[in-house]
């Protein structure tokens, strides 16, 4: 950008004298605070073109010949489907200069989750074009959508129908695209779906040495296919991550996410709150009180907790790269992950090794054996603040991302799919050792995301501080854990409208101590 | 410079400017108005108006992501601080902190920095002493992350120790009962080399006819530090405690990616906690409120920190 | 009692060994930039092994280490210098002329340096988007603000020292207020400008947390670049370019305070404690 030096030239003069000007306006009283105030205003965005037509239609004629501009994605560090789009960027651009005329290059920001939450939502609120197509969490579309600071899909899509493409389950559209909760309202584009799953070391299950011991053990047989280790409960798994854990030979028998990094811990144990019939919060109500602090999910966070014993030191910690380091470094059986990474859990020495199996089940109070798992995965988002030619160059762009051969090519480098089309092409169960899990995930309510709200990072710190604090021992009794997050969660959704009840008084002071 | 040559050029630059003026704006009292112009820009603009700009925030109920414009609120940001156990838990964590932190500092400081006393002519002490003195100036963000390399429970090498010496593996950063302890372990390392300096620096401030004059009197090694020494060394060093309390209190970056403040809470500290809310939440109401009790904290301990120096200053008539 | 040579040197050791000790955290990050990664993470840890250079060219071959390292560079040696001009020409003032206001002014700047960075950088954030300068002009201001108090107050003390009688004796001889400013007290602080522009240049070197929410393209430095590429691709922490990266970044403060010791404690304390260690 700019590398122009402070003393040469009258753009730094200028830039200086509007901002004495700026600070002599905002000096001025308090008041004027309103004003300078990002009003949340609809967005620039879906005014005609130089060629009459939206922007939104992406390019359509002759309007970007010639031209030559650089596309800034942001996109999450350490999350390989998030760098795929920009190793397959030189596709596009070719296709763009080939079909449009325009040369458009690639710059890419990268943060891990919660910093690039903290990284992007700043540079919206300013109003900036520095990112012009960012891959958001799903959780961040409340966040993104209520400022008025991203393009709504539902615009997109009018304009351009052959992007609306029908979804593999609902929990697509839900996860990835409405905000509000229900409203059918969609702002996000599904980048890449994701669900979670266990997996396991098909070698050792398969080991007769191993089989023959685990038999004379639990008198039981151990199981070993896809088909024997589907329908297991948590409870089932047990005795196998128990018989595993040979902490002697440094080896232990899972490995689940109990950090307090981003979403982590909630992650791995919402599928345990899911299984009682309950839910973390009232979708309806805004409440939280009443449903996360019940007997029955405190018990869930216990039991959870204490899975730990079959895991090696250093749990609290364990989040996604640590699921890598310990599976693919040999010293677990099995690891909790998001399927998302499966490409990474395997690596050459472990090919034909590892298997991915879905969330283990539950017996839930109706009795059912199923799962809830969590929902993971990224959508899209387009800033609003682009310019004409940037917003053009997006929608070009995602026409090039959702055509068949480039998200072919998407899954082949470990992406996943989520259009009906894709997750049924045939072979893609074989495809890789985790796609038959994940496509078992993704059928319609099998998993479940949580909440969109703008509130989402205060929400999930609170939990992600108060379950830490569980994982870790600082705080004992799990039932006060839940109340902890149910008050203050409660208070802050009360304050900001989102539910008409205010915490009980008791709830309101708890710490963690 | 010789005097004979400044005149000459005097009388050349007499020559040359008698009547520019220049010279006449610089005997003006305009000048050292000119003089302090370039340093009021920079404090007024980016020190004053932040500071006002963020005093008013704290009034006010805003966040960068509700639509609402920001609305007057009075004093409710304060008393949602002063009614928050956590913020208090914060606040005290970074109470304990800071005292243990500073604490350790300035008796192992103390005492290293008597070991290296008598060292002026060790070999090397050059390369020594900055071996000794690296840990302070090792980027924070970097200290921070290969701790974390160094405590972690699978293939970290401190745990490679205690294994070797307990038998048994520490969670340094994941433990309740260790975390805290890690995290000041860390700050000790890197500042202890601080406190050595300082001490160094306050013996070093002790004159040396004294010392001669004690050796002479055969006074006892107490009697020398508390007659000689001590009152000559105590304000360097109380200036060293303050400046480290300072310090400390400051510290973010260290747990922001050694700990993230976990587990649970036990290292989150208070700098950590505004972070959190300014940047998680784009609170900026609140984060503005919280962040002016920061600020007059910190210009609390600059006033103490400013009056031991004049103290010193009028003691020893340095 | 004359220490015998055993004696003398017993104790030498002994200060040698604390010294090594102290940095031996730091070694070990060192040694582990010329490790594989497998190595990294070798349990038991591996104390001998085959070094390689290949995690040193992987982090300089990605794209953003040496476009990082010279953000680092330019930006702390940018401000550092301006913010050293500026502050001579103010701490001469302050020195020279008598204000009223001189020691409450020195308390306030002083004070602002005393802050925890996430205190005032929400207020400086929503200015700079205010006024759009969150480029490479608006970090640049920032830092040189940042830089200002210590350079100040090493300087006032400094220029506190040299005695006005050399001002005067410039003025009989018809020299001008600059010329004595500049050819007269100037190179008698040379130490004070030194230790004012070591320090604040490791300082602004090592900032962060201002760097991760205000920068951008072309303000973003290494420890940034530390923060947000810790991860490898796949999720997990990539150990060989955290460490090849932080020991090529602590490679410039530690060779500053081998090579400008005598000025580490006017450095450390911003002048208000003179005298070498």
């Amino acid at each position: 950008m700019s590398d122009k030096s402070l003393f040469q030239t009258p753009l730094s003069r200028r830039q200086l004298l509007k901002g004495m000007a700026a600070v002599g306006v905002a000096a001025v009283a308090s008041n004027a605070l309103a004003a300078c105030a990002p009003a949340g205003a609809p967005a620039p965005a879906g005014a005609p073109g130089p060629a009459g037509t939206s922007p939104l239609a992406g390019t359509v004629g002759d309007e970007m010949r010639g031209k030559t501009l650089e596309l800034s994605l942001a996109v999450i560090a350490g999350w390989p489907p998030s760098q795929l789009p920009v190793e397959m960027f030189p596709k596009f651009a070719e296709m763009a200069k080939e079909k449009y005329g325009y040369t458009v290059t690639v710059r890419k920001t990268e943060a891990p989750f919660a910093a690039l939450f903290q990284k992007v939502a700043p540079t919206l609120a300013s109003r900036s074009q520095e990112f012009n197509l960012i891959v958001s969490d799903s959780q961040w579309l409340g966040a993104l959508a209520e400022p008025g600071w991203i393009v709504k899909a539902d615009d997109v899509y009018a304009l351009n129908p052959e992007l609306d493409i029908e979804p593999f389950s609902s929990l697509v559209v839900e996860t990835y695209q409405v905000y509000p909760d229900g409203s059918g309202q969609r702002w996000g584009f599904p980048q890449m779906p994701d669900t979670q799953g266990l997996f396991v070391r098909k070698d050792l299950l398969e080991d007769p040495a191993e089989q023959a011991a685990f038999e004379a053990r639990y008198g039981r047989k151990l199981p070993t296919t896809y088909e024997e280790l589907e329908p297991l409960t948590v409870q089932e798994w047990e005795p196998i991550f128990e018989f595993f854990t040979r902490p002697e030979q440094d080896f232990y028998g899972t490995a689940a996410q109990y950090s307090k990094e981003y979403d982590f811990f909630s992650c791995a144990y919402h599928p345990y709150v899911y299984a009682t019939g309950g839910d973390i919060w009232d979708k309806t109500t805004g409440n939280v009180v009443g449903v996360l602090n019940t007997d029955a999910n405190a018990a869930q966070l216990e039991y959870f907790v204490s899975l730990q014993k079959y895991q090696p030191p250093g749990s609290p910690d364990f989040g996604i790269g640590e699921m890598i380091d310990l599976f693919t470094q040999g010293k677990v059986f099995s690891a909790f992950n998001w399927l998302a990474v499966g490409l990474f859990m395997i690596p050459p020495e472990l090919e034909g090794k590892v298997l991915a199996v879905p969330h283990p089940k539950f017996i839930f109070p109706d009795g059912e054996r199923k799962v809830i798992g969590a929902m993971g995965g990224q959508p899209w988002v387009i800033n609003a603040f682009n310019d004409d030619d940037h917003m053009r160059v997006c929608i070009d762009f995602l026409k090039w991302w959702y055509q068949d051969d480039t998200q072919e090519e998407f899954v082949q480098k470990g992406g996943l799919p989520w259009s009906k089309k894709g997750v049924n092409a045939p072979g893609f169960e074989d495809l890789k050792p985790y796609t038959r899990a994940f496509k078992y995930m993704l059928e319609e309510g099998r998993s479940r995301d949580f909440w969109h709200l703008p509130e989402y990072a205060e929400l999930l710190a609170i939990q992600q501080e108060a379950y830490s604090a569980y994982a870790s021992g600082q705080v004992t009794d799990p039932k006060r854990v839940l109340d902890y997050i149910a008050g203050r969660q409660q208070a802050l959704l009360f304050e900001k409208g989102r539910t008409q009840t205010p915490p009980p008084d008791e709830l309101r002071n708890l710490t963690l101590m | 410079m010789s005097t004979i040559n400044i005149a000459q050029q005097g009388e050349q630059a007499i020559a040359r400017s008698r009547r520019s003026p220049l010279r006449a704006f610089e005997e003006s009292r305009f000048f050292p108005l000119a003089l302090l112009l370039p340093i009021l820009f920079f404090f007024v603009a980016l020190n004053v108006i932040p500071t006002i700009w963020m005093i008013g925030m704290s009034f006010y109920s805003y966040s960068l992501m509700s639509p609402a414009p920001p609305s007057f609120i009075a004093i409710d940001n304060y008393v949602k601080i002063y009614n928050d156990a956590d913020l208090w838990s914060a606040f005290s964590r970074t109470f304990v902190f800071v005292v243990l932190a500073v604490g350790i500092e300035t008796v192992l400081g103390v005492l290293l920095g008597f070991l290296f006393w008598g060292s002026s002519n060790m070999p090397g002490r050059r390369l020594a002493l900055t071996l000794l003195f690296v840990p302070m100036v090792v980027t924070p963000v970097a200290s921070g992350l290969f701790w974390r390399l160094i405590y972690e429970p699978t293939f970290g090498v401190a745990n490679y120790f205690v294994q070797l010496l307990t038998g048994s593996k520490i969670d340094f950063l994941t433990n309740v009962n260790w975390a805290f302890g890690a995290v000041l372990f860390v700050d000790i390392w890197m500042w202890t080399p601080f406190m050595i300096l300082m001490t160094l620096a306050a013996l070093g401030s002790v004159p040396k006819a004294e010392l001669e004059a004690a050796e002479v009197d055969r006074l006892s090694i107490w009697q020398r530090l508390w007659h000689v020494i001590w009152p000559h060394g105590k304000f360097i060093l109380m200036l060293g405690v303050l400046l480290r309390t300072i310090d400390a209190y400051k510290t973010t970056d260290l747990v922001f990616l050694m700990t993230n403040g976990g587990p649970g809470n036990v290292t989150e500290l208070i700098g950590l906690k505004l972070y959190r809310y300014a940047f998680a939440s784009l609170n900026i109401g609140f984060s503005s409120a919280l962040a002016v009790i920061l600020l007059l904290i910190a210009i609390s301990f600059t006033s103490i920190y400013l009056w031991v120096l004049n103290l010193r200053r009028y003691r020893e008539g340095a | 009692m004359q220490p015998t040579r055993a004696r003398t040197a017993v104790y030498y050791l002994i200060l040698w060994l604390v010294a090594i000790l102290f940095f031996l955290p730091v070694f070990w990050i060192l040694m582990a930039s010329f490790k594989t990664p497998n190595d990294i993470l070798a349990v038991p840890p591996k104390f001998i092994f085959q070094p390689t250079l290949s995690n040193i060219i992987d982090m300089l071959s990605r794209p953003n280490t040496v476009p990082y390292f010279i953000n680092s560079l330019y930006l702390s040696i940018t401000s550092v210098s301006l913010a050293i001009v500026v502050s001579f020409l103010a701490a001469y003032a302050l020195s020279r002329y008598k204000f009223r206001a001189t020691n409450f002014l020195m308390f306030l700047i002083l004070s602002t340096r005393m802050v925890p960075a996430a205190a005032f950088v929400v207020p400086i954030f929503q200015m700079f988007n205010a006024f759009q300068w969150r480029n490479q002009f608006g970090v640049l201001m920032l830092y040189t603000m940042f830089s200002i108090p210590f350079s100040l107050w090493i300087l006032k003390g400094f220029i506190d020292g040299v005695s006005t009688r050399y001002d005067e004796t410039g003025f009989v001889n018809g020299a001008s207020r600059l010329h004595v400013m500049f050819r007269v007290v100037l190179p008698q602080v040379r130490p004070g400008l030194i230790a004012a522009f070591i320090f604040n240049l490791i300082f602004v070197w090592n900032e962060f947390l201002l760097n991760f929410i205000l920068g951008g393209p072309g303000t973003q430095m290494i420890p940034y670049a530390l923060a947000v590429g810790l991860v490898s691709a796949g999720g997990n922490i990539d150990w060989a370019f955290v460490a090849s990266l932080s020991t090529g970044y602590v490679l410039l403060p530690t060779v500053m305070i081998f090579l400008f010791q005598k000025y580490l404690l006017v450095g450390m304390t911003f002048g208000t404690v003179r005298g070498e260690v």
